[in-house]
């Protein structure tokens, strides 16, 4: 809080500045003195107030006008010198927010309950994940049935299986009718599995109350069981006509497991997966290195700063770099897979290309962190340019630059798992396909297999990361094996791993160059996104025709003298008379539409590819009286030349308001999902505090639980929550929300743990010595000290939320990313540039805010 | 007025610190405590107003046993109990006047006080407590902002909100340079001649106490190895409280 700096009731201006804050919000602090109160004030209001117009709640204006006066308020006393706190306006502030938010994200709680069903069986199933199994034989009847009924009934395509055997009680029935389905043959007291296979050949399981049908064979082998035709069995599009009937087909399923135990199906596919989203980071960090290394160059302020061009050239990089950055990965796969397909190809390109915008970016900030010394030292001994590069320059950069591509590692592999959500590619893609086949047990492997892949890495890398700063100092190398085998052995493993990489990412260069005009189709347009448009209205002149001439009379000669008009060599005429057809008083060099309004009230084209008027707004079209146009109950046809006229400014293009609309729906979904996740993390975060659990053997226990829990948990990337949180509450930023604030939880509350842990204990000590109750000691000397940190780590995941909203639509998150992707569906690429654009000027816009915030707060 | 009875604390882990400590502190007494770190003085401090809960014993003042009060009569003789930090203990963060505020927690209201309110009066009892340790001007600053000097003239200033009758001063100069430490000390003399506030103050330099304290007590590995005048504690005296292997070292003028 800052004071007024020197009270003076001399300036007359200021006397009156609660005044001044009554007009304008913030005025009067301003001209106390009190700038960043007052402009902080000011664009409190005209947000939220903007936000609730938005919104439309006017309800929500009382309590934005209470933080209006309280700023007249404030102002008057800090008239008196009496500086006030800025609770209350905080509190009304973050009250409107929050219920904007409420509102925008469309929360509704009831849904955790009411969707709760719908994810039960995948919460069950994460705790049954698929991964050894008896192989089975099956044992399969099978029997064709028609659907719907006629009279009389064609024999069925297909035939019936005859050991084991099927029968029913009538041969056809319509979609949703109840039958009776016997079976003989079976192997006794196996449990039987219903199947219907529709015309079109999938296959689904019959259900009964809503859950898949499992009957039991007898002792003799035979069944007996009423099921429904699965209503839904035949697509709309797919049914038959009327007196027409489809031949469907019943299966009786039975498997027996036999052998000894074998990894699934599942399984199999879990691991070759693994080793794709493994390849797939490898590749993608092996080449952003290769690449980044020379942009790094480029993008350092002590290379290129020495000359204008250079510094040009260094502006240009950092710019580029920073916009690609902002476009998440998974956005980037997006992008890709207009160019080259969907695939691990896509991914790898969307991996490859954030890889090096990043690594770019960490890498010219390590050479710019590069000490001049050294480098003049060695220099100073009569060393060459090379000599100085290997003695000064990269022993310096090293450090860091291991350390920053084992951190993009880090990253790409967490990335990898999940770019199969909107790609091809890796475990991802398993999860989305297998949750639309509602294979919840094989999904939750692939879940289970992404935590146990991440948490594994994370334990690796953070190993090798404190050997490289420890150093491997190595005593003196002995014996060839050692000095040349290791390295070689270890250039060989490289080898190796990147050309199986290579071949797993599927990286098809021809491809990129196949791709090209795609590409550039949907560069082009992000380069040019659609932004304004300017509203059109249809002008149309017409000229009557009678054909044939006498079949009607012919209507006085209306044309206007002025104005555009159009003029036709016959008034009537037989068809296929010739016809010269023109138009005066057009807009010059303008594309017109000519047509035959035909006198039934239809429209025909008078030729193709047609018509553009002169320079002076002239059109002359020579052509033949169309047959269509005869004369028809008295009715009489006119040539019709009609075009599209501009009327009133530009205004924001239809693309553009549902992109700023969606982006402030995501602000409020980072907004409320950083608070959801921050509510509920403060108080386990306790949990995780050694300080606070003490030394019992409870306490450790407690300790040692959160603390692993928060680490598996914060495995489980936002992406793949979003999708389960989208069965769960139905798509919508609800569902993103939901996905963002259970990924929040652990973050925050580990870092929560560890600000706890690092409370001092002087001040708790003396503030009880003054004799203050606990509820004191908490509020004077513990919260000062927790609060400022929390607020720093709530920004920071802020930061991260704003970029993860942007792109937890596409698995039906909602928000900015769920219209993004549809609009690369329907090749909508302007509209989807527009999108992009925002989500850049979002993530930057509040990269400042926040970096601004955390300035203040240290 | 004070009066320690048999005091032991041992702690969890088995470290005797204090074993059978008594003594006696008359008011208006500047007492100083000397010993080796780790021979008991910082505990011996805070078994007095109960920061550490000892293990046997009693601490009686004025006739009332603190080691026997509930909590709620425990907060009502702390506050009366100023206590002053090596490490200064303030709020970082916070201003000055809220860490002096601070001070007055015991006597505010529990739930007005909060939400950071203090009565008029007790914002007027901190300025002059700051005035008084000559950094009024700081009112405002944020602790960290403020040199080592200064931010333990803050925890006099905060001790003083307490209106204390007794204060606890453990190693208040052991952070400071010694110019700073003399003048510390002198505002610690001055309260206890002026006011007769009584002081108790454990010191690690010999002459700091010939030259403040009015009476010594010596620890050893949490035991009572001397108890006299300052005077009487002569070279010989100061070796058996620090060990045989303590030499006399002098530091910018002043000795060890």
């Amino acid at each position: 809080m800052s004071h007024p700096k020197e009270h003076s009731g001399n300036n007359p201006l200021q006397q009156w500045s609660p005044l001044f804050s009554l007009v304008v919000p913030g005025l009067g602090q301003i001209l106390q003195g009190q700038r960043s109160r007052g402009l902080g004030l000011l664009a409190t209001v005209l947000a939220l107030g903007g936000l609730i117009l938005w919104q439309g709640v006017p309800l929500l204006f009382v309590p934005l006008a209470a933080v209006w006066l309280w700023g007249v308020w404030d102002a008057a006393r800090a008239l008196r010198n009496r500086p006030s706190g800025t609770v209350a306006p905080f509190l009304l502030a973050a009250f409107i927010a929050y219920a904007l938010g409420v509102r925008a994200t469309e929360m509704d709680f009831r849904r955790l309950l009411t969707g709760w069903p719908a994810i039960r069986p995948i919460v069950r199933a994460l705790v049954r994940p698929e991964l050894l199994e008896y192989p089975k034989e099956s044992h399969i009847g099978y029997l064709p049935f028609q659907v719907p009924c006629i009279d009389p009934l064609p024999p069925p395509q297909g035939r019936a299986s005859e050991q084991p055997r099927l029968s029913t009680d009538v041969p056809c029935a319509a979609l949703g009718e109840t039958i009776t389905l016997d079976g003989e043959g079976f192997l006794p007291g196996l449990d039987v599995e219903i199947w219907w296979q529709n015309p079109i050949g999938d296959y689904q399981r019959v259900l009964k109350d809503g859950v898949p049908l499992v009957v039991p064979a007898d002792s003799e082998g035979r069944f007996r069981v009423t099921i429904q035709v699965p209503p839904t069995s035949v697509p709309l599009d797919r049914r038959p006509g009327p007196g027409e009937t489809q031949t469907h087909r019943i299966e009786a399923r039975q498997y027996r497991p036999y052998g000894s135990l074998q990894p699934t199906e599942t399984l199999r596919l879990v691991l070759q997966k693994i080793g794709e989203t493994i390849a797939l980071a490898f590749i993608a960090t092996v080449l952003a290195t290769v690449f980044a290394l020379p942009v790094s160059f480029l993008a350092a302020r002590n290379l290129m700063g020495g000359h204008p061009v250079g510094l040009a050239v260094y502006y240009g990089v950092r710019t580029i770099l920073n916009i690609v950055r902002s476009i998440e990965t998974l956005m980037w796969a997006i992008i890709f897979a207009v160019w080259v397909g969907l695939g691990p190809f896509d991914g790898t390109l969307a991996l490859l290309l954030h890889s090096i915008a990043a690594l770019g970016k960490l890498y010219s900030e390590a050479i710019e962190g590069i000490d001049p010394g050294p480098i003049e030292a060695v220099r100073a001994t009569g060393a060459n340019w090379a000599q100085t590069v290997v003695y000064a320059v990269i022993p310096q950069f090293m450090p860091s630059f291991l350390a920053f591509t084992l951190y993009r590692w880090d990253i790409n592999l967490r990335m990898s798992t999940v770019i199969g959500l909107v790609s091809n590619a890796g475990l991802g893609f398993l999860i989305i396909q297998w949750i639309r086949l509602s294979r919840y047990n094989s999904m939750a492997t692939a879940i289970i297999a992404i935590v146990l892949v991440v948490a594994l890495l994370d334990y690796a890398s953070a190993a090798l990361r404190e050997r490289i700063i420890a150093g491997t100092a190595g005593g003196p190398k002995r014996g060839a094996l050692r000095r040349y085998g290791v390295p070689a052995v270890a250039v060989a493993l490289f080898l190796a791993l990147f050309a199986w990489s290579w071949r797993v990412a599927e990286i098809d260069l021809p491809a990129l160059v196949e791709g090209a005009p795609a590409g550039l189709r949907i560069t082009r347009a992000f380069l040019f996104p659609d932004l304004l448009t300017r509203p059109t209205e249809e002008v149309r002149i017409a000229a009557p025709l009678v054909v044939p001439c006498g079949a009607a009379p012919e209507p006085g000669a209306s044309a206007p003298a002025e104005g555009p008009r159009v003029a036709l060599s016959l008034s009537c005429g037989a068809p296929g008379d010739p016809l010269v057809i023109t138009g005066e008083g057009l807009p010059p060099n303008a594309d017109v539409s000519v047509r035959w309004r035909l006198p039934d009230g239809g429209f025909l084209r008078v030729k193709e590819n047609c018509c553009r008027t002169d320079g002076a707004g002239n059109l002359r079209l020579e052509t033949r009286v169309h047959p269509l146009m005869e004369v028809k109950e008295g009715a009489v046809g006119e040539v019709e030349i009609s075009w599209k006229r501009v009327v009133g400014g530009y205004r924001p293009s239809e693309a553009l308001i549902i992109t700023v609309n969606l982006s402030l729906v995501t602000l409020l979904m980072a907004l409320m999902a950083t608070t959801l996740g921050s509510v509920f993390a403060i108080p386990l975060s306790f949990l995780g505090a050694s300080n606070v659990m003490g030394r019992g053997p409870v306490g450790r226990a407690v300790y040692f639980t959160a603390r692993t829990v928060f680490n598996l948990w914060r495995s489980v990337e936002p992406m793949i929550l979003a999708v389960i949180c989208a069965s769960w509450v139905g798509l919508g930023p609800f569902a993103g929300v939901l996905a963002l604030a259970l990924n929040n939880i652990p973050n925050l509350a580990k870092l929560f743990s560890e600000a706890i842990e690092e409370i001092d204990p002087g001040p708790v000590e003396a503030v009880t010595a003054t004799g203050a109750n606990p509820l004191q000691v908490l509020v004077y000397a513990v919260l000062p000290q927790l609060v400022p940190r929390f607020l720093a780590y709530i920004l920071y995941q802020w930061d991260i939320n704003i970029r993860m909203s942007t792109v937890i639509g596409f698995v039906g998150g909602g928000g900015i990313g769920q219209q993004f992707r549809v609009w690369v569906g329907l090749d909508q690429y302007a509209a989807a540039g527009t999108a992009t654009w925002a989500i850049v000027a979002m993530v930057w816009g509040m990269d400042y805010v926040s970096a601004k915030a955390r300035e203040r707060l240290i | 007025m004070l009066e320690v009875r048999n005091l032991t604390k041992i702690f969890p882990n088995g470290t005797v610190a204090l074993r059978d400590v008594s003594f006696t502190v008359a008011e208006g007494e500047f007492l100083a405590v000397i010993g080796l770190s780790g021979s008991g003085k910082s505990t011996l401090l805070r078994c007095i107003n109960r920061l550490i809960e000892p293990t046997s014993g009693q601490v009686i003042w004025n006739g009332i046993d603190i080691t026997a009060a509930s909590p709620r009569e425990l907060r009502r003789i702390r506050r009366q109990i100023g206590m002053i930090f090596q490490q200064f203990n303030l709020v970082r963060r916070s201003s000055v006047l809220t860490n002096v505020l601070s001070g007055r927690l015991g006597y505010a209201n529990p739930w007005m006080s909060l939400f950071h309110y203090f009565p008029p009066e007790d914002h007027q009892r901190a300025l002059t407590a700051l005035e008084r340790v000559g950094i009024a001007d700081k009112v405002h600053s944020r602790a960290d902002q403020l040199s080592g000097g200064q931010q333990q003239r803050v925890g006099i200033a905060r001790a003083l909100m307490q209106e204390p009758k007794l204060i606890l001063a453990d190693e208040p100069v052991a952070s400071l340079d010694p110019v700073l430490a003399h003048s510390i000390l002198q505002y610690l003399e001055q309260l206890n001649r002026e006011e007769g506030i009584t002081v108790i103050c454990s010191l690690h330099f010999l002459d700091l106490v010939h030259r403040y304290a009015t009476r010594v007590i010596g620890l050893k590995d949490g035991r009572l190895v001397f108890e006299g005048h300052p005077k009487e504690l002569t070279r010989e005296r100061f070796k058996e409280v620090y060990g045989e292997e303590a030499e006399m070292v002098t530091v910018g003028g002043i000795s060890l």
